[in-house]
């Protein structure tokens, strides 16, 4: 990341160049590829729809992203403590990940209608699983010593969770919130897809029947960005919660 | 005149573990006194039990025959009355340097915010004053046992066991903590148990050195060493007292082999 923004943006900036200049020199039908310059006129002319449906795929998918970390978490310290219920719950979470999200989410529009939830937990269905993994991992990796050190101290198992285990996790668990955080977009969209009224997912819909590409596009475009931003503050949230991280060159 | 109370007192202590198939036995039959306020040294090659023997002396393990007490503190279990200083230092990188010396009296119950200030009041004596709020990654490897030694003695034991303390430094940091150490102590007077292979060190630190055999461990060996204090390195190891001590571990050693 400190290699600086430069890289990427002449990357990318090179990829539109490509692209609009196939479209243009190639003559595509903008129906199957719109080049770059259309997409990005259609997003400025439509910027008041893209940033309401925005903000409601966003209010869904950070719901949906609090929840799973939330009980991702609680499962994984419930695992670490508790080894009967990890032996008996951790082939059921994997079974969960099996199932198609595609298949379960029109299940929920059933339960819930038209409303924020069925999204939210689609959402929160994606992200609890790789925060759970990464808590029951991350606090199973402590340094052993360590552990005897704080007995030999006389300290109670929920001090050792709270002063080491958890703390020495916290690398692990971020990198598993990290992972949540990329597919709480898809979790979100899929969720749109099968009932919804509006946010993202549903103008993709819209754009389609339509025959509008650009609009399509310019939505890609629009969730994409969304994405990276998350992706990148639950980085920066990261750097500022585990400061000592810049000098620690091992692990504990 | 009676002799005085031991702040330990070990007898006939054995352990003996499973490892697989076969039975290994790490401890047979070992007694040790240690006297009250004395520095005390338990040398011996490589895996020859002295790690399991800590273990015991600090509560962790229970021996499978005999028994350790601690006569000047009291009945009781042993755990959490031994001061231990385990061979890693075992800090935590995501605390920094006073929060790391505050651990083990915040698993006494003091509150964190008075546990790390009496860690501040220590810093200097310990050769970390402006390290406060630095993180362990950022120190060197002697100032890190520092901040570990201060973590043991800050918990105020009777007894402070220190395993290997100085094993991973350089030669030259070595002799500095070693130095820093006999100050420390000669201030403070609390019982030490040191554990070393070196068998240099474990003469010029100590009152009372006890030499353990490898496996099965026993203790075969036990020195007075009555070199004046204080003592000053240079002129210790080059003394002939000194080297009439290191003579007798040496020919001991190589009997035991």
């Amino acid at each position: 990341m400190r290699a600086g923004i430069w890289p990427p943006v002449i990357l990318g900036a090179a990829i539109l160049a490509a692209w609009e200049a196939y479209v243009r020199l190639a003559h595509i039908d903008s129906l199957l590829l719109p080049p770059p310059s259309s997409v990005a006129r259609f997003l400025v002319e439509n910027a008041g729809i893209f940033a309401r449906n925005g903000l409601n795929t966003l209010s869904e998918l950070l719901v949906g992203f609090v929840a799973g970390v939330i009980v991702g978490l609680g499962l994984g310290i419930l695992m670490q403590l508790w080894r009967w219920f990890r032996a008996a719950a951790y082939p059921w979470l994997v079974a969960t990940q099996m199932v198609p999200i595609a298949a379960v989410a029109p299940i929920l529009v059933l339960w819930f209608g038209f409303t924020l939830t069925p999204k939210a937990v689609t959402v929160a269905l994606m992200c609890f699983f790789p925060v759970a993994v990464s808590t029951v991992d991350g606090l199973g990796a402590v340094n052993p010593e360590l552990l005897r050190l704080l007995h030999s101290l006389g300290a109670s198992p929920w001090r050792v969770m709270k002063m080491a285990s958890f703390p020495s996790a916290l690398p692990r668990i971020f990198s598993g919130v990290r992972v949540a955080m990329a597919l709480s977009v898809v979790g979100a969209v899929v969720g749109e897809w099968v009932g919804s009224t509006h946010g993202l997912g549903y103008l993709m819909l819209q754009y389609e029947n339509r025959g509008e590409t650009s609009g399509l596009f310019a939505t890609v475009a629009v969730l994409t960005a969304m994405g990276i931003i998350l992706f990148f503050l639950v980085g920066w949230v990261e750097h500022l919660v585990l400061p000592w991280r810049r000098y620690a060159k091992e692990t504990l | 005149m009676t002799a005085a109370v031991p702040a330990m007192r070990v007898r006939d202590v054995s352990r003996t573990y499973r490892d697989g198939s076969r039975t290994v036995t790490a401890v047979q039959g070992t007694s040790i006194d240690i006297p009250e306020g004395k520095f005390v040294t338990i040398v011996g090659p490589s895996a020859c039990g002295k790690s399991t023997l800590l273990n015991l002396f600090c509560g962790l393990d229970r021996p499978d025959a005999g028994t350790i007490e601690t006569p000047a503190d009291g009945e009781g279990p042993l755990l959490g009355r031994v001061g231990y200083m385990p061979q890693q230092d075992l800090l935590m990188p995501w605390r920094d340097v006073t929060g790391n010396a505050a651990v083990g009296l915040e698993c006494l119950g003091v509150a964190p915010a008075a546990a790390r200030a009496q860690a501040t009041a220590h810093m200097a004596r310990f050769g970390l004053g402006g390290f406060e709020h630095s993180y362990p990654g950022q120190l060197s490897g002697g100032m890190k046992q520092r901040v570990a030694m201060l973590r043991t003695f800050l918990c105020g034991r009777k007894i402070n066991m220190l395993d290997e303390p100085f094993g991973k430094l350089d030669a030259l940091t070595r002799a500095s903590m070693q130095a820093w150490l006999l100050d420390y102590w000669q201030e403070n007077r609390c019982t030490i148990l040191f554990v070393t292979h070196d068998i240099d060190e474990a003469l010029f630190l100590s009152d009372v050195v006890h030499l353990m055999s490898p496996r099965p461990g026993r203790i075969v060996l036990s020195l007075e060493v009555d070199l004046p204090r204080p003592r000053r390195y240079d002129d210790v190891v080059t003394s002939v007292a000194f080297n009439a001590l290191k003579a007798r571990l040496l020919d001991q050693l190589g009997r035991a082999a």
